[in-house]
């Protein structure tokens, strides 16, 4: 090595020469470039690791430089993994950083990919992609080092299938959510307003043609027991945008004619929003017995400066009307040019006429966007000038029309982008403490080149390790912990030992197995029946058919504990079904895609099929769907099956499981989403650092206090988010998710509206 | 400086005055979400010194200069090694051995942030303490890592009390550090306390309006949405005066306070309800126990009055403000029932189950009191001619239940420690106390030049090191340091200080980045909270109280992962 002699002596000196070897032999995969991907890079090639894959979605942003900082002004708008490994690369020749600028999700950063790295070091700011790299680590069975982190606050957590518990060991707290005709007809928070018009509003004028019709969501609210008429009314609302749509597609600035001005896609969306949409709400007389009605909104009247919000026998509508109204006098001098100019600061809350002339010309932005290139759609991003401010302004709109407070600009962007509060120093200590976290890994886990006889050096320092030898056959995790930053003064550092698993986990209990296939050319029956071993006639090497459940494979019939239990016996032909991801493909009672292929099927490379043992005896098996090798001939097999195939697992039964309820949600995510109940109570202790009292808690107060102590990820930082039971339903499952994605779980009935709880972590109080 | 302003104004003001936001607010905006304008600002006004270019020193630095740190000056006389080069991010790699390590390590960093000014100074400290006293105290903060301890106790005493002195020490997977103030005043403590609401002590306002609703009567919506303030407030009112017929007019401000009592008392508030379900009456049975919690003054506001009686005249803005609350917590002319023993009522409601005119309702009464007992507190505060404006005085008011002035301690009393403390120390933080002592024992030697050769400074090559001093020898070295910092008859604890003076003696100062990145965020956010006067900083305990025997000193065990304060 062309090292100047010396250049490792500190970390050699401190880690032992064993240790410190094998750093350079072990493949390390940062997910992550942000910031504390940055930290943790630089972490690593000092202390030694020579062979980083870096991947990262992501360019760099202006904000991002006051904590990342492999980062100049000079890269803004790079792709952070690239820019990142050119950085660090710079200074040691001899480590080889390989950037990937991709999303960790994408089908081929698959099981097998995974498999190829020693260790995986989670940097990301959400849950739904930390959620990912969990799943797939527990799958490819690597060990991962997880972490999160939120203003002052951090957490660094090392997972190892079955020696730790997983990511979703512990359900994560549900990010606030609202009933949805709070959202759609009578909000009474800011909030609901923002929510309104990121979520809802935004995709209507600006999202896919076919979400404009989208009824799902509603049909789900009716099921919940929504008010019916609302429903209809909302219905009817959601359907009427295409005349907007259609202005927007068609936009051109610059026309001047009258007809133009009518089809002006702003003032057409703000004539049916804010106008007519308020309207029709206000003739369900019902709704607004014992409620303040809603204003509809003049277009007109607001440019002119003579709007008066009136809003007669409330104290409190006069009064926020009036803050809302307050500097329209101001605006009444300037001429039409000058007021469409409006002067944007983003701390300042602007008046009505300003949020107006905002949703005017941010509409319009947005709206040329569409008309003039190729993009088809466009979704809110924080960071997306044209759709903060057209956040910002429709939803101070609605707020007005509802007498709800307004927010500004800087307000608004920390709400709906669920921004959370980030800076150097919790990141330089997060990277700090996974890097220990990873090396305690390795220095547990068996050594992949034949090791010394020497213990470990750095252990020596460990009384209570010092005398194990890192051997294969005993892997010691004892020095793993999972370790918090908390703003107490008088513990900076919480740091507990690591839980065992979570025996009702729906992640990392699940058995994992991998179907090398042509997708074209296998069925769904070849891969469940094959990979539970219950061959037919056409399958491969199995010795006939097992039409009473009695297998021939002796290795089927073993259970972990070698009991005797005749009704667990896991060769039994169970009734099953099958998943892929929320999914449902096959059902006792309906099999029709058994004999489908994979591809038909849209199951694709990487994707996960979940077999479910309706009656909750075995762990639910996982098969990996991977491709065929390269020199798999032609004539074979469409599909190889694992050898020897996996070991179906008794479920270990500690508490009563969530009764299989046919046809409503599927048993294994309502498993994985259970929430802990008093028998978990220790466990849930444990992870968060608290005091171990053990006081005894309904299910509520258990959310309430994971929400005290949250894992931190993007959505987590919910202002006011509030205890939700975690058991969704899920019967739409692509909205669901996308709204979960935004941070907002529509709720399954209006009940817990009023709910109020704590704030989960303040950030400042302002 | 201001201590602090409002975010609204706070954030605006450092941006150009027209226009989307500037990039220098859209560069700190995720930091302007913690600590605000005011927090930027006295970062952006700070002038550190840093000594000397080690891994760690130039992790701290890193997590300063990324922030936007006014001005540092990085101390070292030193040369580059191969050992710092592949040690130390900043360094230009192999290009910067042989150069001036403070040097190249300033031009690293100066390349993160272009707003930040950074010096080199390539003199030893030894010769800045000899002829250049008057420039080290124009430091607001020093930070010294590894330095010996005779350099330490005559830097610590020329800078005590008005330059911050934060001492930190390594060794492998060890670490302690201490930061040297006499007094330090916070008003943003941001924690997670939230004022009382007084529902024992009801402001007249409150006190009528909730008397004044005919519930019986009342539509049954309206019911169902009271917050749940007013049906306490009510609901002991009327307790108070039932107990006033039965035992006389003496017991008119009684609370529940057996449990007997109190379950009577939250079986009073469920039969308020009208229906079943009325969730606001639930809530206030859930909250019944503010009845009985009683508002008090936070001991450790109470103890400040003490600190700046409200007599003496007002040197500093703050203590004028804390003598202005002293003055309001004796004499509240506002609140006549209960003049005495409240701090000024805050304007803000925590969420509640109610209509949203109903919260307003309530928010405006509260707002009203509140504003008349803000004319109370400016009114104290004329008197005494405190100049302070609005903004001031509403953050302070804000936070006046939860402002802490912590107390610290001079360097030569931690170092290592009186004998008896440390004893004591010794049976109650084993593990601190060993960790602590061996690192002091580190920095004795180091001052005596007995491990000088083992720093990885004199040659490229080094070898020389395990030949001058073997690992046992060192430990034994440590040991004899050690038991001279306790009383003669004490013992150090067997198999804690096996594990501290072991690591010490194994890594006597080699920096692992690790340990370094570490100790980087940890320290440089300590210092980030000294400069911007927010969140509350490690400390020896509060500044007015005198029974305390915490040294202040943090300590790091990364073998372990744990940190713990001695």
């Amino acid at each position: 090595m062309s090292t100047a002699v010396g250049r490792t002596k500190h970390a050699e000196a401190i880690l032992g020469s064993e240790l410190h070897t094998r750093l350079s032999f072990t493949k390390v995969l940062v997910v992550g470039a942000g910031g504390i991907g940055c930290e943790l890079l630089k972490t690593l090639v000092l202390t030694g690791f020579t062979q980083i894959t870096l991947l990262d979605l992501d360019t760099i942003d202006l904000s991002n430089l006051n904590r990342q900082f492999l980062f100049r002004t000079k890269d803004v708008k790079k792709p952070k993994s690239i820019t990142a490994a050119r950085a660090a690369s710079s200074f040691n020749p001899n480590v080889k950083i390989s950037p990937i600028f991709g999303n960790i999700k994408d089908e081929e950063y698959d099981i097998d990919w995974f498999k190829g790295f020693g260790v995986v070091l989670n940097a990301l700011d959400n849950l739904d992609a930390r959620r990912h790299v969990n799943r797939m680590c527990m799958a490819a069975e690597v060990p991962l080092v997880e972490s999160g982190t939120a203003g002052y606050l951090g957490q660094v957590q090392p997972l190892v299938k079955d020696a730790t518990e997983c990511f979703d060991c512990i359900p994560k707290p549900t990010p606030k959510s609202f009933p949805v005709c709070t959202i759609r007809s009578t909000p009474s928070q800011p909030i609901h307003c923002i929510v309104w018009s990121k979520s809802y509003l935004m995709g209507q004028l600006f999202g896919r043609d076919e979400d404009a019709g989208e009824t799902s969501e509603l049909d789900e609210a009716e099921n919940n027991g929504e008010n019916v008429e609302e429903i209809a009314n909302l219905r009817k609302e959601a359907q009427s945008f295409s005349r907007v749509r259609a202005a927007i597609r068609s936009y051109t600035p610059n026309s001047t004619s009258t007809a133009d001005q009518d089809n002006d896609p702003a003032k057409l969306a703000f004539q049916k929003i804010f106008s007519s949409d308020i309207q029709n709400l206000l003739n369900m007389g019902d709704m607004w017995k014992h409620r303040e009605p809603p204003v509809p909104l003049d277009y007109n009247q607001i440019i002119s400066g003579t709007f008066i919000l009136d809003r007669q026998g409330s104290n409190k509508a006069k009064e926020e009307s009036n803050r809302v109204n307050g500097a329209s006098s101001l605006n009444g001098t300037g001429n039409k040019k000058t007021a469409e100019k409006v002067v944007m600061k983003d701390q300042r809350k602007l008046t009505l006429k300003e949020n107006l002339v905002l949703f005017n010309t941010s509409v319009q932005s947005l709206s040329m966007r569409l008309s003039t290139s190729q993009v088809q759609t466009i979704e809110f991003d924080k960071d997306d000038e044209d759709t903060l401010d057209f956040v910002t302004a429709a939803s101070n709109l609605r707020s007005a029309a509802y007498g709800i407070e307004g927010k500004s600009k800087w307000e608004v962007k920390e709400m709906a982008g669920n921004i959370i509060p980030a800076i150097a120093t919790t990141n330089a200590i997060i990277a700090g403490l996974i890097v220990l976290q990873a090396l305690n890994l390795l220095r547990a886990s068996p050594s992949t080149r034949p090791s010394s006889s020497e213990p470990v050096n750095a252990t020596t320092a460990a009384p209570s390790s010092s005398s194990t030898v890192a051997s294969p056959a005993s892997a010691d995790y004892s020095l793993l912990r999972n370790v918090h930053i908390q703003l107490k003064p008088s513990v900076p550092l919480s740091s507990v030992t690591c839980s065992s698993p979570n025996p009702n986990c729906g992640v990392c209990r699940d058995v994992y197995t991998l179907v090398r296939c042509d997708r074209t050319q296998t069925t769904l029956r070849d891969v469940v029946q094959g990979v539970l071993g219950w061959t037919s006639g056409q399958s491969q090497n199995r010795e006939g058919a097992i039409e009473n459940g009695q297998s021939q494979n002796g290795n089927r019939n073993e259970n972990e504990n070698g009991s005797n239990d005749d009704d667990d016996d896991g060769s039994e032909r169970k009734e099953i079904s099958v998943y892929e991801d929320k999914r449902i493909l096959v059902d006792p009672d309906w099999d029709d895609n058994l004999d489908r292929t994979l591809d038909s099927l849209n199951v694709g490379r990487g994707k996960f099929i979940s077999i479910v043992d309706e009656e909750g005896d075995w762990e639910t098996v996982q098969v990996v769907i991977g491709e065929l090798p390269a020199s798999h001939p032609s004539t074979a097999s469409p599909y190889i099956l694992p050898s020897p195939l996996p070991k179906l697992v008794k479920r270990k039964k500690i508490k009563p499981l969530v009764p299989s309820v046919p046809s409503t949600p599927p048993p294994r995510l309502s498993l994985k989403r259970s929430l802990p109940t008093d028998a978990d109570d220790g466990d849930v202790m444990i992870i968060d650092g608290h005091n171990g009292n053990g006081r005894t808690r309904d299910g509520d107060g258990e959310g309430q206090r994971a929400l005290k102590k949250p894992r931190l990820g993007a959505y987590d930082n919910q202002r006011d988010a509030k205890t939700t039971t975690p058991t969704m339903d899920l019967t739409s499952p692509g909205k669901r998710k996308r709204l979960e994605e935004d941070g907002l779980v529509l709720m399954d009935g209006p009940g817990e509206v009023d709910e109020f709880e704590e704030d989960v972590i303040v950030i400042d109080d302002d | 400086m201001n201590d602090s302003q409002p975010i609204e104004t706070a954030t605006t003001s450092i941006q150009m005055s027209s226009g989307a936001p500037d990039a220098k607010t859209r560069r700190y905006d995720r930091q302007l979400r913690l600590w605000a304008a005011s927090g930027q600002a006295a970062l952006e006004s700070a002038r550190i010194l840093v000594i000397p270019a080690t891994a760690t020193t130039t992790s701290i630095l890193k997590n300063l200069v990324l922030p936007g740190l006014g001005h540092f000056t990085l101390m070292d006389d030193k040369v580059v090694t191969g050992a710092d080069a592949g040690n130390n991010f900043f360094l230009d790699g192999f290009k910067s051995i042989g150069k001036f390590r403070a040097q190249e390590v300033v031009n690293g960093l100066m390349e993160m942030n272009d707003g930040v000014e950074g010096v080199a100074d390539v003199r030893n400290i030894r010769e800045a303490l000899e002829i250049d006293k008057g420039w080290l105290k124009t430091f607001d903060i020093v930070v010294a890592h590894n330095v010996d301890s005779v350099i330490l106790d005559d830097l610590a005493a020329l800078l005590w009390p008005d330059t911050h002195l934060v001492v930190v020490n390594s060794a492998g997977f060890l670490a302690d550090f201490s930061i040297h103030y006499r007094e330090h005043q916070v008003i943003e403590s941001h924690v997670e306390t939230s004022p009382s609401l007084r529902i024992d002590q009801a402001f007249p306002a409150l006190l009528e309006y909730a008397m004044s609703l005919p519930l019986d009567t009342m539509d049954i919506t309206d019911h169902a949405h009271i917050p749940y303030p007013v049906i306490l407030v009510r609901a002991l009112e009327e307790w108070r005066r039932e107990r006033e017929q039965v035992s006389g007019p003496s017991s008119g401000k009684g609370v529940p306070r057996t449990t007997a009592e109190r379950k009577v008392f939250k079986e009073r508030i469920r039969a308020m309800m009208r229906k079943f379900d009325e969730e606001n009456f639930e809530e206030a049975e859930a909250q019944a126990f503010k009845c009985w919690t009683p508002t008090v003054i936070p001991s450790e506001v109470r103890e400040l009055f003490n600190l700046h009686p409200s007599s003496a005249s007002s040197s500093t803005t703050f203590s004028g403000l804390v003598s202005g609350l002293s003055q309001f917590s004796q004499n509240n002319p506002a609140s006549p029932q209960y003049p005495s023993g409240l701090l000024p009522l805050t304007p803000s409601l925590p969420d509640m189950k109610s209509s949203t005119e109903e919260y307003v309702k309530l928010q405006k009464l509260f707002r009203a009191q509140s504003e008349k007992e803000k004319q109370v507190f400016k009114e104290y505060l004329s008197r005494a001619q405190v100049d302070v404006n609005d903004a001031t005085i509403d953050q302070f008011l804000k936070n006046s239940h939860a402002i802490k002035v912590l107390k610290g301690r001079e360097w030569k009393e931690i170092n290592p420690g009186a004998k008896e403390l440390l004893a004591g120390k010794l049976s109650t933080h084993t593990k601190e106390a060993a960790t602590h002592l061996a690192l002091a024992a580190i920095r004795k030697l180091r001052a005596k030049s007995v491990i000088s050769s083992l720093e990885y400074v004199s040659s490229p090559n080094d070898t020389a090191m395990t030949d001058i001093l073997d690992k046992d020898k060192l430990k034994d070295l440590l040991t004899a340091e050690a038991k001279s910092f306790l009383p003669p008859a004490v013992e150090l604890p067997e198999a804690e200080w096996l594990v501290a003076s072991g690591e010490v003696a194994r890594a006597p100062s080699a920096d692992l980045p690790t340990t370094a990145a570490f100790l980087g965020g940890l320290v440089a956010q300590e210092v980030i909270k000294m400069i911007t006067k927010q969140y509350i900083p490690i400390s020896a305990g509060n500044a007015a109280s005198s029974t305390n025997d915490q040294l202040g000193i943090c300590v790091v065990d990364l073998v372990e992962t744990w940190t713990g304060i001695l």
